[in-house]
């Protein structure tokens, strides 16, 4: 079973003569541990999409599905019991609370949802070494470059062992080692540790790690392919000119 | 620990100063009602042991309700009753001694005792010498008095030694014959000497301050007491000692004056809590959207910021009432020192009641958490998409427009109001003036910051303008800051104006007091309880002197209308008007001071007939030691020494039917037409010598001594009008640090791109001036009519003044104004001028 | 294609048996990403060897047949030094895919939109593969080798985007009026990521309608 599923998701901004659908009649479905990319040029609607699915907005009409419970039917409370026991969040800025050290921020969530914080912050320590941070662990953000501060982020998206992490270009704010190095983790996220990603990305590169990448055009999926799996290096190489 | 505790933590020490700015806002406001409430009670306990020795060892003690002289014979109606064993009347007068170096005391306190029975009553232990004997009352002998060890060893006296006493008919001469081991009140200094020759010095024959009474062994007190009450009738008080009401009452005053400054610092430290908060929240806008999304309810985080101000209000509650204690210590050891010298007391203990301790801390507390929890719910509503977009300027701009109308519209309808003539539609008028004015204080900052900066900008042009860019930018914390500056400056306004009424309106009573040429007054001014009066002879003696013409004197009593003590005052209406002018109310003339004739008629001043809702031609009754009395108020009119109190005016005939009293208490004098006024105050400066208890002024000196005295009066109003302003300061303060924190990147770029420290500093200043010149505009233009507000109510309590254009006043609270704007603008100035470039361009 | 001056490098380094230049040239540029037919190592070597550029030695072995070892003369050491010292010309512009898309555009049976999303999900495919074993690779020279496949194809992901941006343009101009085109394009080197590619055909928008720039 498909742990998302978006169908027919529309979202309208603004009424009359200004409205602005910013997504129109998406459907869309992932996978558990799969990793997607969406891409498009600006302003067609990708961070919608993912602020639907996430629950942080509500749909015009349409209907997100998360572990098939549909969320246009939740309560506030509800949705954000949803955010924080079965999704993850990584955004491009603000992603950390700059008065908390690095096991601190990854330790949220759980602190949240009343988790004992001897317990929460010995799996955020957990997460925080799996991302390759646990010599950074009482770092406060303004001391961690932006990768590693991305790196918290991802460890903070995980503590909670959701289904899905939703990711809105994460590497936006990196240079390109620090965007490939994140890449590369959350493909491990998908791959070894099984949780569905959903991620926006402007750089081919990026998206080149997901299995599926999803585009989309004024607020429409135009396209939608497996990457993964299908074709040999050497087929690559001849088609690039190599040989 | 909670993450909200840690996150509040270590969010306040992220931002010291803000933290320190809003934490200063709530000390003040706790320290003052805490330190006053903490001084207050050891005060008042103070003064009811002073009572409580005074009355000593006596069983009962009967005096009249209103504190005036009454018939010694009621003694015997307290002797009659059954289980009282002795009963024994007593005159208690306080008397100021002349200037003598060496006697370390001013005030001297005469006891009129009956040698006879009050050792029945109250055990007199010698120390040395004598106590006083039958034979003592013997008005011919030469006088004798007794006197406490303790008072002797301070006066340096000792058995055999003259002790000069001021007295009606003059000074009295007393041998001391004996001294006594008995406790003395620690205010006091005594002297016993016998009834009549008390009686006599203080021309009061037959009459009495108190009965002291002794019961019988094995009585019931209660019933006894009672018993007394029945037998003695209404018009008096019995068993306790009412603490010299008063002293008592002036320390009510200043308790309330202290809460009240407390509240508004309280309140206004409410103001920049709120402030704080708001920016607090805005700054975390992204932090909350982010929190929001990754799982926290809003419940979580209301309670974050709630949590937050609890921090604070704790911090702040905390050290206020350390600085509460601390300034209650201070003010203790101060009136320690101050009383000390005049009173012999030990010290003055500070004591926090429960009820002290709990108003300090709710109050604390409660201002820190009401006022954050408005910003508080402003961040529970943050959606976790806000984390992600800019701040939205112009949704704040348009609110900010409509609050603007609202306040326009609440200024017109107070013009109106307070136009109206009507006491109750000005006061609320002043109430909605100055609400509106906070209202439109955000939309009216964009204009008045575009005309006051056009001064700034002639001097730094480009500091100027950045300066008013920035504050147009942020309407309503500027709207805030200009609120908080805004009422305090109205406030020091009004009181500005009042004290301009007032002092111009006393020193218009003052020069009508002295159409009369010579003035003999008690030392003290006002004519109050245990003055000393004099007999006749004072008044015939100035009457003789050469060059005197006409003389009118004037006789005071207590008296009780209702609940309210007044004062009687007794004169001579045809003497009178001929040396004294009334201030006769309207619809009064001379005509009704000639009614006094008729001994059932009454004048009244204003103050009495404001405080007891009367006019002329209403009837009021008065207690007299005589019992109650009906009187017919003839008409209005105010003289400058009572006005301040609710006064009546009676014949002298009036006053000794009823009252019994037959001592004048000043005498008013003219010279004769052509006389040499200078060679008429010698002569009489001669006849006055020989009563020592009494000054003599001539118009002139009058004058001046009056002046002195409003001058100081001035001088405490604008202490406190400027006092009343620092809450201000912090809020100015606070603003300015918040601002430059908010623009740290700001600055640095501008540092970057070559702005010198010296520009960014005048940058600040700039601001901070501009805020306060609009606040002080604003409190301009908001407490004249705060001050005519004031003006009309006193005048609705009976204290009619005109209301005067209070040009000092506007000047000072421009001055007061100037001077925040500079001392609000130095730390964050230095602040912004000192950050380092680097650091402030990566600052987030 | 340089599989000639690559056997000269070779043999500069040393003489060499021709699966010995099979083994080394592998270790170069890593397996399987070039895979190299040894026959074609051997014709190569006849022709080079037909050209004087190398000569055969046969070196006898005990017990087993003869075996040839190649060495570098002069003539070869003169080729492969004038191959070191000149430039590589560019061969971007004779692209089948454009060829492809251009056809398909006069072609009613074809569709150009659909041959461009082919082509972004080959090349995207292409990309994640390369991507994989980039990560994979330990020595430094394979590790460059894909770094430069990975940028071509980025760069022909970017140029895709474009072309799918601007294909209705292209649709109104008629096939015959389809000029040949021009040296330079797609671009040589890639432009910075969220760059040229959006911006630069909305520019062009507003002139000529013409596909070109
Ligand atoms: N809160 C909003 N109000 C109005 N329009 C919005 C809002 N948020 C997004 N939009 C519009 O919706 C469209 C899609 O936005 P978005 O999903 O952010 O695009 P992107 O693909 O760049 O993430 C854009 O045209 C944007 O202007
Ligand atoms: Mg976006």
């Amino acid at each position: 079973m498909a742990i998302v599923e978006t169908k027919g998701l529309t979202k309208v901004y603004g009424t009359g003569e200004t409205a602005v659908t910013a997504l129109d009649a998406v459907d869309l479905s992932l996978d558990p541990g799969e990793f997607v990319a969406v891409m498009g040029p600006s302003g067609c609607g990708k961070s919608t999409l993912l602020n639907l699915v996430g629950g942080l907005d509500t749909p015009t009409s349409g209907t997100v599905t998360i572990d098939g419970r549909e969320i246009s039917q939740l309560s506030d409370d509800e949705i954000t019991r949803l955010r924080r026991e079965r999704i993850g969040f990584v955004f491009q800025f603000f992603n950390l609370i700059p008065v908390l050290s690095a096991v601190e921020n990854a330790a949220l969530p759980l602190i949240l949802d009343r988790g004992g914080s001897a317990r929460a912050a010995a799996k955020a320590e957990e997460w925080l070494e799996r991302v390759g941070l646990e010599d950074r662990r009482a770092n406060r953000p303004d001391q961690l470059s932006g990768g590693q501060q991305q790196r918290v982020a991802v460890a903070r998206a995980l503590v909670t062992e959701p289904a899905l992490v939703l990711a809105d270009e994460p590497t936006g704010n990196l240079d390109s080692k620090s965007s490939e190095e994140i890449a590369t983790l959350l493909r491990q996220v998908s791959s070894e540790w099984g949780r569905a990603i959903l991620m926006v990305t402007h750089d081919p590169r990026i998206a080149a790690h997901a299995d599926r990448i999803v585009f989309m055009r004024d607020g429409r999926i135009v396209d939608d392919t497996k990457i993964a799996g299908a074709e040999s290096a050497r087929d690559a190489m001849e088609r690039v000119g190599l040989l | 620990m909670s993450i909200s505790f840690t996150l509040a933590r270590r969010y306040m020490a992220g931002r010291k100063l803000r933290t320190a700015l809003t934490t200063l806002a709530i000390v003040l406001g706790v320290m003052l009602i805490f330190g006053f409430n903490g001084t207050l009670p050891g005060m008042m306990e103070w003064m009811r042991k002073s009572m409580l020795a005074s009355v000593g060892e006596v069983d009962l003690n009967v005096q009249s309700a209103s504190s005036a002289l009454f018939d010694q014979r009621v003694a015997d109606k307290v002797a009659a009753v059954d289980g009282v064993a002795a009963a024994t009347p007593v005159l208690r007068r306080n008397v100021t001694l002349p200037e003598k170096p060496d006697y370390h005391t001013t005030g001297i306190t005469v006891i009129g005792i009956d040698p006879v029975v009050s050792p029945d009553v109250r055990s007199y232990p010698v120390a040395e010498g004598r106590m006083l004997a039958a034979s003592d009352d013997d008005t011919n002998a030469r006088p004798v008095a007794v006197i406490p060890a303790s008072t002797a060893e301070k006066m340096g006296l000792a058995v055999g030694d003259e002790l000069v006493v001021p007295a009606a008919s003059g000074a009295m001469t007393f041998e001391v014959v004996g001294t006594l081991d008995s406790p003395v009140p620690p205010a006091t200094d005594e002297v016993y000497v016998s009834l009549p020759l008390a009686q006599d010095m203080f021309a009061a024959p037959g009459r009495a301050s108190a009965i002291e009474a002794a019961f019988e062994g094995g009585a019931d007190e209660e019933t006894v007491q009672e018993a007394v009450g029945d037998a003695v009738g209404d018009g008096y008080v019995i068993g306790s000692v009412t603490a010299d009401s008063t002293l008592a009452a002036g320390f009510e005053v200043a308790g309330t004056i202290f809460n009240v400054l407390g509240l508004f610092a309280l309140a206004m430290g409410g103001f920049i809590i709120l402030n704080t908060f708001r920016t607090i929240v805005a700054e975390r806008r992204h932090d909350i959207g982010m929190l929001r999304a990754i799982g926290a309810s809003r419940r979580q985080i209301l309670g974050l910021f709630l949590t937050e101000s609890l921090v604070q209000g704790v911090l702040g509650t905390g050290l206020g009432l350390l600085a509460g204690w601390g300034f209650a210590t201070v003010t203790a050891a101060g009136m320690s020192e101050l009383v000390g010298d005049l009173m012999r007391i030990e010290s003055f203990e500070t004591s926090f009641s429960v009820s002290t301790w709990v108003l300090a801390i709710t109050l604390g507390m409660g201002a820190t958490v009401l006022s954050a929890i408005l910003p508080a719910i402003a961040a529970s509503r943050i959606t976790p998409l806000d984390a992600m977009r800019p701040q939205l300027g112009d949704v704040y701009e348009k609110a900010a427009t409509k609050r603007g109308w609202v306040g326009l519209a609440l200024v017109a309808i107070a013009a109106g109001m307070l136009l109206s003539g009507n006491d109750g539609l000005i006061g609320l008028g002043g109430l909605l003036l100055l609400v509106g004015m906070s209202l439109g204080a955000s939309a009216a900052v964009k204009p008045i910051t575009d005309f006051f900066s056009r001064g700034i900008e002639l001097v730094y042009r480009r500091e100027g303008a950045l300066a008013r860019a920035n504050l147009q930018r942020n309407p309503g914390r500027a709207g805030v800051t200009v609120s908080a500056v805004m009422i305090s400056l109205a406030l020091v306004t009004g009181i500005m104006t009042m004290t301009a009424a007032v002092v111009g309106g006393y020193a218009e009573y003052a020069e009508k007091a002295t159409g009369t040429d010579y003035l003999v007054i008690p030392q003290g001014l006002m004519l109050s309880g245990g003055m000393v009066g004099a007999g006749p002879e004072m008044a015939e003696a100035v009457r003789s002197t050469e060059g005197v013409g006409d003389v009118a004197t004037l006789r005071y009593a207590p008296a009780v209308v209702g609940d309210l003590t007044v004062q009687v005052v007794g004169i001579d209406a045809e003497e009178y008007a001929k040396v004294a002018s009334f201030r006769y109310s309207e619809g009064s003339s001379d005509a009704d001071l000639a009614k006094l004739a008729d001994p059932d008629m009454v004048l009244a001043n204003a103050s009495f007939r404001a405080q007891t809702k009367t006019a002329k031609g209403d009837t009021v009754e008065v207690m007299t030691p005589e019992g109650a009395r009906t009187f017919t108020i003839a008409g209005g009119g105010n003289d400058y020494i009572n006005a301040k109190l609710p006064t009546v005016y009676v014949s002298q005939e009036a006053l000794a039917d009823l009252w019994g009293v037959t001592a004048d208490v000043m005498v008013l004098a003219n010279a004769t037409e052509g006389a040499d006024k200078a060679a008429v105050l010698q002569s009489l400066g001669a006849t006055i010598d020989g009563f020592p208890s009494f000054k003599l002024y001539d118009a002139l000196a009058w004058q001046q001594v009056q002046n002195d005295l409003f001058g100081q009066l001035e001088i405490v109003y604008y202490t406190l009008a400027v006092v009343l302003a620092i809450p201000s300061l912090l809020a100015l303060l606070n603003t300015l640090a918040i601002g430059v924190l908010a623009r740290t990147r700001e600055i640095g770029m501008l540092r970057a791109v070559g702005a010198t420290r010296r520009q960014v500093k005048r940058l600040v200043v700039a601001e901070s001036f501009l805020l306060a010149a609009v606040g002080t505009a604003a409190g301009l233009v908001a407490g004249v009519p705060l001050g005519y507000v004031i003006v009309r109510s006193i005048g609705a309590v009976g204290l009619e003044f005109d209301f005067v254009w209070p040009t000092t006043g506007l000047v000072v609270t421009v001055i007061v104004g100037l001077l925040f704007a500079v001392l609000a603008a130095i730390i964050p100035a230095r602040q912004a001028a000192r950050l380092d470039v680097i650091r402030a361009l990566r600052y987030e | 294609m340089s599989v000639r001056h690559a056997i000269l490098g070779l043999l500069a380094q040393q003489p060499r048996h021709g699966y010995e230049l099979h083994g080394a040239f592998q270790a170069i540029v890593g397996g399987s990403l070039w895979p190299l037919n040894p026959a074609q190592i051997y014709t190569t070597l006849g022709r080079l060897e037909e050209a004087g550029m190398v000569v055969k030695t046969a070196i006898r072995r005990m017990g087993g047949p003869d075996q040839h070892i190649f060495e570098l003369t002069g003539t070869g050491r003169d080729e492969l030094d004038r191959w070191y010292a000149e430039g590589v010309h560019s061969t971007h512009q004779r692209d089948e895919v454009f060829l492809k898309i251009a056809l398909a555009l006069a072609d009613e049976r074809a569709d150009a939109g659909s041959i461009v999303r082919v082509q972004r999900a080959t090349l995207y495919r292409d990309l994640h593969e390369l991507t994989t074993r980039r990560n994979d690779v330990q020595v430094l020279a394979q590790a460059l080798l894909l770094d430069k496949a990975i940028m071509h194809i980025e760069a022909d992901l970017r140029w895709l985007e474009m072309v799918e941006a601007r294909l209705h343009e292209m649709r109104r101009l008629p096939a015959t009026d389809i000029p040949p085109p021009r040296r330079g394009r797609p671009p040589r080197t890639a432009p910075e990521r969220g760059g040229a590619q959006t911006r630069q055909p909305e520019e062009n928008r507003k002139g000529t309608p013409t596909w070109q720039s």
